[in-house]
């Protein structure tokens, strides 16, 4: 479950990205976050991962108490949750597998454990085929899906991605979000920002609209709109 | 932490090496020149210490005894001298020995006409090397003052100017291994800054798994000893092999009056164990510091 409670960022130079926010989202719910260019969306996301810290109010996450970890708490707090973001962040001197056994070698998990979990979460995003590929070797939306992989390995209740379609073409677009559905279904949360609404629209998913640093609108889907 | 964390580190530090090699053998490069410098410093400075030490040696000083001194008087001294913990060697010279080496360097004719008996007019004495001449006055006074001791003569000028002259190169010596030691580092932080910087992502990424600030750093730690290692290892070789070259060619071509000075260029040998292990040891703590505080930066996430 993820709970803000009267979250508000101002950042060092006086940008106030986000301004008493308060939201809640449930386990196995999928919330689409929209809003437009410098709304605060992608601040929303760096609280949630701790990759900053609101200047006040609470932010509960996973039942981590996300705004109070102290720095040695931060690395098992990630681990409960799986991220993705616009840009892939791939390691490009790696291949498929590589970068996705990356997520568990990293976190202390035993090699029999990666040879079981990693080649079953590459058949699952359909890369399978494509283990001993470069990075440069595949499209964008199949290195989303290996940064999807890698997000998933270490079975997360909880995904957030930050744009996960903004750089690639929207046919393979449809085809992330379906991804993230599917992964949805079986019970893990996911909450993705993005400000394609005609991908928003294809899906009957909670939609939250941020504008300038508030929740300005929260529909149970787009079609209420 | 678990045997497949363990490999898995060290694996990582090897294939990082591996990956970004064009940046390991610029760091490797660095590494070996700076090391190839001061290596030589210090060689340089060592063989002019064992130079200055071989005109010391050179330098005897003779204490000549009383006119009546007896065997047991020689003795008493003998065991005097044998105690002053400044003396390095020394030897006893008879009367005998005594004008067989003055007629090497006097015409026959001048010790015929001597008045005395030729038997008679060397005092006994002992020849005297110092271990340090700086303390040469010192040492005058304390043979002085045994009994049976009459005078001594001491190459005091020759001294003092040996000891100014072996101030000076240790002083040259320190200061110029100091400023390489200085200017080492130096590049070897960039170096290291840069490398930790191309690879912010991966830091990135290793955050946002859950990666400790420990697992993130131990690959780039294990990545700075072995660079450093191999870079010692280089070093010492081109060293070796470069100094042995250059003492066989010049003692070979040394002319006769130097040749007594090369032919005590110390062994590469005999300081092969301490270079070796100090290029180790200083290329391990640069890359291991190196990256310790240059990765510090990027876990900021
Ligand atoms: N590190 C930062 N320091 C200062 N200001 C920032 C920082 N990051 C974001 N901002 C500002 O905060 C506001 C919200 O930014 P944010 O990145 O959350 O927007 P966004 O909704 O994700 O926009 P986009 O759709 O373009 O990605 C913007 O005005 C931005 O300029
Ligand atoms: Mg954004």
């Amino acid at each position: 479950m993820i709970r803000f409670s009267n979250v508000s960022k101002t950042y060092d130079n006086g940008t106030e990205a986000l301004k008493n926010v308060d939201l809640e989202i449930a386990d196995g719910e999928f919330v689409f976050v929209v809003g437009s260019s410098g709304a605060g969306k992608s601040t929303l996301i760096k609280l949630l991962l701790r990759e900053e810290i609101p200047s006040s109010g609470t932010i509960e996450v996973n039942g981590y108490t996300v705004n109070r970890l102290k720095r040695r708490q931060i690395p098992v707090f990630r681990r409960s949750l799986g991220v993705v973001f616009q840009d892939f962040r791939l390691i490009p001197t790696m291949n498929v597998y590589d970068n996705v056994a990356f997520a568990l070698r990293v976190t202390n998990v035993s090699t029999r454990d990666i040879r079981r979990r990693v080649p079953y979460i590459l058949s699952l995003v359909g890369l399978a085929s494509k283990a001993r590929c470069k990075m440069n070797e595949l499209s964008g939306g199949e290195q989303q899906r290996v940064a999807l992989a890698r997000a998933l390995v270490n079975n997360p209740k909880l995904i957030i991605a930050d744009e996960p379609t903004g750089n690639i073409d929207p046919e393979l677009s449809y085809e992330i979000v379906d991804l993230l559905n599917e992964i949805n279904k079986v019970g893990t949360t996911v909450v993705m920002v993005t400000h394609e609404h005609d991908l928003v629209a294809q899906f009957n998913h909670r939609v939250i609209t941020i504008d300038n640093g508030s929740v300005v609108r929260d529909d149970a889907d787009w079609g209420q709109r | 932490m678990k045997g497949s964390s363990f490999t898995y580190l060290i694996k990582e530090g090897a294939r990082n090496i591996w990956v970004n090699r064009m940046m390991s053998l610029a760091s490797i490069g660095i590494l070996v020149s700076c090391m190839l410098l001061i290596g030589s410093a210090i060689l340089l400075s060592i063989n002019l210490n064992g130079m200055i030490s071989y005109v010391e040696n050179q330098n005897e000083m003779v204490a000549f005894l009383e006119d009546d001194a007896d065997d047991t008087m020689v003795s008493e001294v003998k065991a005097a001298l044998d105690k002053n913990s400044n003396i390095d060697s020394f030897s006893f010279v008879s009367r005998e020995e005594a004008l067989e080496r003055y007629s090497e360097i006097v015409p026959e004719s001048l010790l015929e006409n001597l008045e005395q008996d030729k038997d008679e007019v060397f005092p006994l004495s002992f020849r005297i090397t110092l271990k340090d001449l700086s303390l040469i006055n010192e040492t005058t006074a304390q043979i002085e003052s045994i009994p049976g001791v009459m005078q001594v003569n001491a190459p005091t000028n020759v001294a003092e100017t040996v000891t100014g002259i072996k101030r000076a190169v240790y002083l040259c010596g320190s200061g110029i291994v100091i400023i390489l030691l200085a200017v080492t580092l130096i590049i070897i932080a960039n170096t290291i800054k840069v490398t930790v910087f191309n690879r912010r992502k991966e830091i990135n990424i290793m955050k946002f798994v859950g990666a400790t600030d420990l697992f993130i750093r131990m690959p780039f730690v294990v990545e700075g000893i072995l660079l450093g290692v191999i870079s010692a290892c280089m070093a010492y070789l081109l060293l070796w092999g470069g100094y042995t070259y250059l003492m066989g060619h010049v003692q070979a071509q040394a002319s006769t009056a130097l040749s007594a000075f090369l032919k005590n260029m110390v062994p590469f040998s005999k300081v092969a164990k301490q270079l070796l292990a100090s290029f180790a040891v200083g290329g391990v703590a640069v890359g291991v510091f190196g990256s310790m505080i240059f990765v510090r930066k990027h876990l900021r996430v």
